[in-house]
């Protein structure tokens, strides 16, 4: 794998496939995955550089293709909203406007809105506001990362120097700040009001990925080729501190993934190794991380631990997740809005997505939940 | 906020407490803040100064005389120059751009007397800066009166002094700029205050606009000495003849005249004057840039410092910027400051009645609510013209027919009037051409209006008689409508006296006048379309504000201030929602906005409509995201109902 190497070097393909939070983007057959905020509906892209959207709801799967819709590296629906969909492309962001009651499979291509700015591709991340109201995309080979008005087409650049481009994004859900990973070892945390940042070097590699507490008061990170989790506390968001991060001096490591073996009812399993992605949902209470062994001798594996942030930080293991002989998992997602615990959503290397649930009762939400237990409810994890 | 609780029940909850907004508003004029963009401007001017006498004009020239008098005394020109320039500024700023809807208006913009002074001022400050530039230039350029180089045959002759016409061309070129650059100022609206689309620090939006001004900047000069160039191949004679003859120069002949092909192909005077017009227009354009900065930032610092607060804000009729500003601040309020908001939904201490959240949400209401009424009122034009514009190509059905001959004598003209009345109609049915003195103010407002039906040319021309072309119409005679209605009434008295035939004269006039002036004076459909939203930022505002905290009161309203106005609120939202849902499928509308070209010229007027569409439906998703099922117990109209279950089945 490319590490620190200057982007330029690269084919725009292999950016991708170096940034993107899809563990083999350019050989399997799902590339990004996005659930929408508020409905269970999600998108799915393809390796055909169409993208699906599956929706509970309804029986038609539209199809969304664009002369532009190229080499796809990330999605993501647009909160409060009914169903605009931005999708990362290689050489622009498009923004597919779709009818929420059409009947229609093949949306024209007249219903995406074409967001470009030269010097700004590959796009390889994307976050929306959790507000709604703009859109960031970032590119690994572009300085800025830019925000957009999307119903205008009129975007702001928000420029640093030093560190190369912006790989990865993570809006914290609570609205208040950006993390935004660069292709050198460092990353910045922006504040989300007056766009102020605090500027973190890591010690090893690039921020390979990260995830917000559902309050944006708690950021865990990975960094390359570690195979630790980082946690990096910030004081908690009042509105008044206007254009401050505060985020605390060092960040700490809160779980070691190295290889351990593991006693299993089929003997003894050697499990461990680099965080390629992780996804924390939204009440804050699951934390699920892909575990990517090396090649030929560990097999990449989910890991899901129980997680706490508040009086103090805990994470606890809680199991892990493999799928079918032979499939690797790629991407996950959790359900934003799943309403009996958390939906951890895995899509496999053999093309298949499955939804994993976990019930329980959140210390958050409090929900109707009639049989809260703590257990993993695998669907369709083959053992 | 301890002090806000202590205090008597005046409207606005305390001198110092959290809605207090920035002093922008409380100073009831733009002075301290023009006098601080002219402080910072100042010193980065005369930083610019040197910079770019030190690195463009003295490369040619000796270091030696940086600081001789003359540079001194430039350097004082320059300052007033940019005083003059910064007043200019404050006295034409805009927060709702004056969009002109036909080349007709334009010119009557440009032929306006405040625009007439603006551009005289401007060409003066621009010739000033042109002979700046020029003294500190030295070499060929620094005097308008040289010795005549000598010639031989009279060698003992007194030097006689002749005209230096480069440095003519010079003082030429800086007055050209300056008018080509107030002329751009009004045609590009570069008045208008762009307010931005994320909140910034003055400085990073200062730094992060420059290299687009530098670019911008050497581009238009390029331009403008070209044009420059060619005005003065053609018309150059003139003031050299003038200058010369009054200041008693002569021409001197043994130099290349400069309004000639091979005078003008000089690469230095070229590269001087396109070098001097990089200089003037980056001095102007930073001097507006820093205005609209400190003008659109809301700045915290100063919060504490003020004795005015935004709910008497809204409710007083402020300047406009400082209603924008306040309306920004209530944005920026309601979606960051839990203080500021718990403040909002508070009881005033005896008595316990919310008159912040009243006042704020009924000003945030009657704005939307205007809105509608202007969106309505555009609809039912547009519905009326098409009417009307159906007969058109049909004739003889019209009911009007025969309403207007029975106002004509039948004996004399019957039959030639017929003929006359109705060719046109045969001849130009479709023909898009907008009748030039169809009242422009309505038909600019009400949008798409092209008054083309011939009809309406002949129903007007006594009003036309009566009233006399009007060429420019400022923005406060904009909203009178409805004129057309009253014209027919004015015609029939017109025609029952002895003056049967004038209107036929008039109107055959005006046909041609049509043809001719169908160019100029035609409606512009995207012109129009964008004059009714120019002031749209102020409803995005409102309806941001509105929505967050209609949100945050799920929560935080701890005494229910905010559920008493909740079916209004969802009244005028999904009203709104459905006028402008119309408005994106009348005809002429396009549903995707025009590409904006990252220029300096700020240009997001123009697509004001959209955002608004955007921030109207992510503000409504916001209610009904956060209430979800309550919402069913909100009382609103069935129709309503259904919409709003629509929104909280995220069909919408």
């Amino acid at each position: 794998l490319i590490v620190n190497s200057s982007p330029p070097k690269l084919t725009s393909e292999d950016m991708i496939a170096a940034f993107s939070q899809a563990v083999d983007w350019a050989g399997c057959t799902i590339r990004a995955f996005a659930w929408h905020p508020h409905t269970s509906k999600f998108a799915v892209a393809l390796l055909d550089d169409s993208i699906r959207v599956y929706n509970s709801n309804s029986a038609t799967i539209p199809s969304l293709k664009h002369r532009l819709q190229r080499n796809v590296a990330a999605m993501a629906w647009k909160p409060l909203c009914a169903s605009i969909l931005a999708v990362a492309c290689q050489s622009c962001v498009l923004v597919w406007h779709l009818d929420p009651t059409s009947l229609s499979t093949r949306p024209s291509s007249g219903c995406a809105q074409v967001l470009s700015y030269p010097g700004h591709s590959p796009v390889t991340s994307l976050a929306w506001a959790p507000s709604g109201e703009v859109l960031l995309s970032a590119s690994p080979v572009n300085t800025a990362m830019l925000v957009w008005d999307v119903s205008t087409e009129n975007c702001v650049q928000l420029q640093w120097f030093g560190g190369g481009g912006v790989t990865y994004l993570a809006w914290s859900p609570d609205g208040s700040k950006v993390l935004a990973a660069a292709p050198s070892a460092v990353f910045r945390v922006w504040e989300a009001q007056m766009w102020t940042c605090e500027r973190w070097p890591t010690i090893k590699g690039r921020c390979q990925t990260g995830c917000w507490s559902p309050d944006g008061s708690r950021l865990l990170f990975t960094v390359l080729g570690a195979s630790v989790i980082y946690s990096l506390s910030f004081s908690e968001y009042r509105g008044e501190m206007q254009g401050q991060v505060g985020g605390s001096k060092t960040a700490s490591i809160v779980a070691d993934l190295s290889e351990t073996t593991f006693e299993t009812l089929y003997g003894e399993e050697r499990i461990g190794g680099e965080i390629h992605s992780m996804v924390w949902d939204p009440t804050g209470e699951r934390l699920a991380v892909i575990i990517r062994g090396k090649k030929e001798v560990l097999q990449t594996v989910i890991a899901v631990f129980r997680t706490r942030n508040s009086p103090v930080f805990e994470l606890l293991p809680c199991g892990f997740l493999r799928g079918e002989c032979g499939a690797q998992p790629q991407l996950i997602a959790f359900h934003p809005c799943f309403k009996k615990g958390a939906l951890l959503t895995v899509c496999w290397s053999t093309g298949k997505i499955s939804h994993i649930p976990f019930f329980f009762m959140s210390a958050h939400v409090p929900c109707t939940s009639s049989s809260p237990s703590p257990v993993i409810a695998s669907t369709s994890v083959c053992e | 906020s301890s002090s806000a609780a202590s205090t008597p029940s005046t409207r606005c909850a305390g001198s110092r407490s959290p809605l207090n907004i920035t002093p922008l508003y409380a100073l009831s004029g733009l002075l301290l803040t023009d006098s601080v963009v002219f402080s910072v401007t100042s010193c980065v001017t005369v930083v610019l100064l040197q910079c770019s006498e030190q690195y463009f004009f003295l490369i040619l020239d000796s270091f030696n005389d940086l600081y001789t008098s003359y540079v001194i005394f430039c350097i004082l020109l320059m300052s007033v120059v940019i005083l003059v320039i910064s007043i200019f500024n404050v006295e034409f700023y805009a927060v709702v751009p004056s969009i002109p809807c036909s080349r007709l208006a334009l010119i009557g913009k440009i032929i306006h007397p405040q625009q007439v002074i603006h551009s005289v001022a401007h060409a003066v400050m621009g010739m000033l800066v042109a002979w700046c530039a020029a003294v500190m230039t030295k070499g060929k350029f620094q005097f308008l009166a040289v010795p005549c180089t000598p010639s031989e045959s009279l060698d003992d002759a007194v030097p006689q002094m002749c005209l230096n016409e480069h440095h003519l061309f010079f003082l030429l070129s800086g007055a050209f700029m300056g008018y080509s650059y107030s002329l751009l100022y009004l045609i590009n609206n570069m008045n208008y205050l762009p307010f931005p689309v994320i909140q910034q620090y003055k400085y990073l939006r200062f730094r992060r606009s420059l290299p687009l001004l530098v670019k911008h900047t050497c581009v238009e000069s390029l331009y403008f000495v070209r044009n420059f160039c060619v005005t003065y191949y053609f018309f150059g004679y003139i003031p050299k003849v003038w200058i010369s003859t009054t200041m008693d120069l002569h021409i001197d002949s043994k130099l290349h005249p400069l309004d000639t092909l091979t005078g003008l192909l000089d690469l230095s005077l070229f590269y001087h004057a396109w070098l001097c017009g990089v200089f003037l227009l980056i001095t102007w354009y930073i001097v507006f840039l820093c205005f609209a900065l400190y003008n659109t930032t809301s700045d915290p610092t100063f919060a504490e410092e003020t004795d005015q607060c935004l709910p008497k804000i809204l409710n007083s009729n402020p300047p406009l910027i400082i209603k924008f500003l306040a309306l920004q601040d209530l944005m920026l309020l309601s979606q960051y400051s839990p203080v500021r908001r718990q403040e909002v939904f508070s009881l005033s201490q005896p008595g316990g009645h919310p008159h912040n959240w009243t006042a704020i949400s009924r000003e945030c209401l009657s704005l939307l609510s205007d809105l509608t009424q202007r969106l309505i009122a555009q609809q039912e034009a547009a519905a009326a013209n098409g009417r009307a514009k159906q007969p058109a190509g049909e004739l003889k059905v019209t009911p009007q027919t025969p309403a207007f001959f029975l106002v004509l004598n039948p004996k004399t003209s019957m039959s030639s009037l017929v003929k006359s009345s109705l060719m046109p109609l045969k001849t130009s049915p479709g023909s898009d051409v907008g009748s030039p003195f169809s009242s422009p103010a309505l038909s600019c407002k009400m949008g798409i209006l092209d008054v083309n039906s011939p009809w309406h040319g002949s129903v007007q021309s006594s009003q036309v008689t009566r009233r006399g072309p009007k060429l420019w119409t400022s923005g406060s005679d904009l909203q009178m409508n409805g004129s057309h209605h009253e014209s027919f009434p004015l015609l029939s008295a017109a025609g029952v006296g002895s003056e049967a035939v004038q209107p036929r004269v008039i109107y055959t006039w005006l046909q041609n006048k049509q043809q001719q002036n169908a160019l100029i004076s035609s409606q512009h459909p995207e012109a129009s379309i964008q004059a009714v939203f120019s002031d749209a930022q102020m409803h995005i505002w409102a309806l941001e504000g509105l929505s967050h905290l209609v949100a945050a009161s799920f929560t935080e309203d701890q005494f229910g201030v905010v559920q008493t106005t909740l079916p209004a609120i969802l009244n005028t939202l999904l009203t709104l929602q459905e006028v402008v849902d119309r408005h994106f499928k009348l005809p002429h509308v396009s549903s995707k906005p025009p590409r904006i070209s990252g220029s300096l010229v700020d240009t997001s007027y123009k697509t004001l409509r959209f955002a608004l569409r955007a921030s109207l439906k992510t503000a409504l998703y916001r209610i009904t995201t956060v209430f979800g099922e309550h919402l069913n117990a909100v009382q609103v109209s069935t129709e309503h109902k259904k919409r709003l279950q629509q929104f909280l089945e995220y069909k919408e």
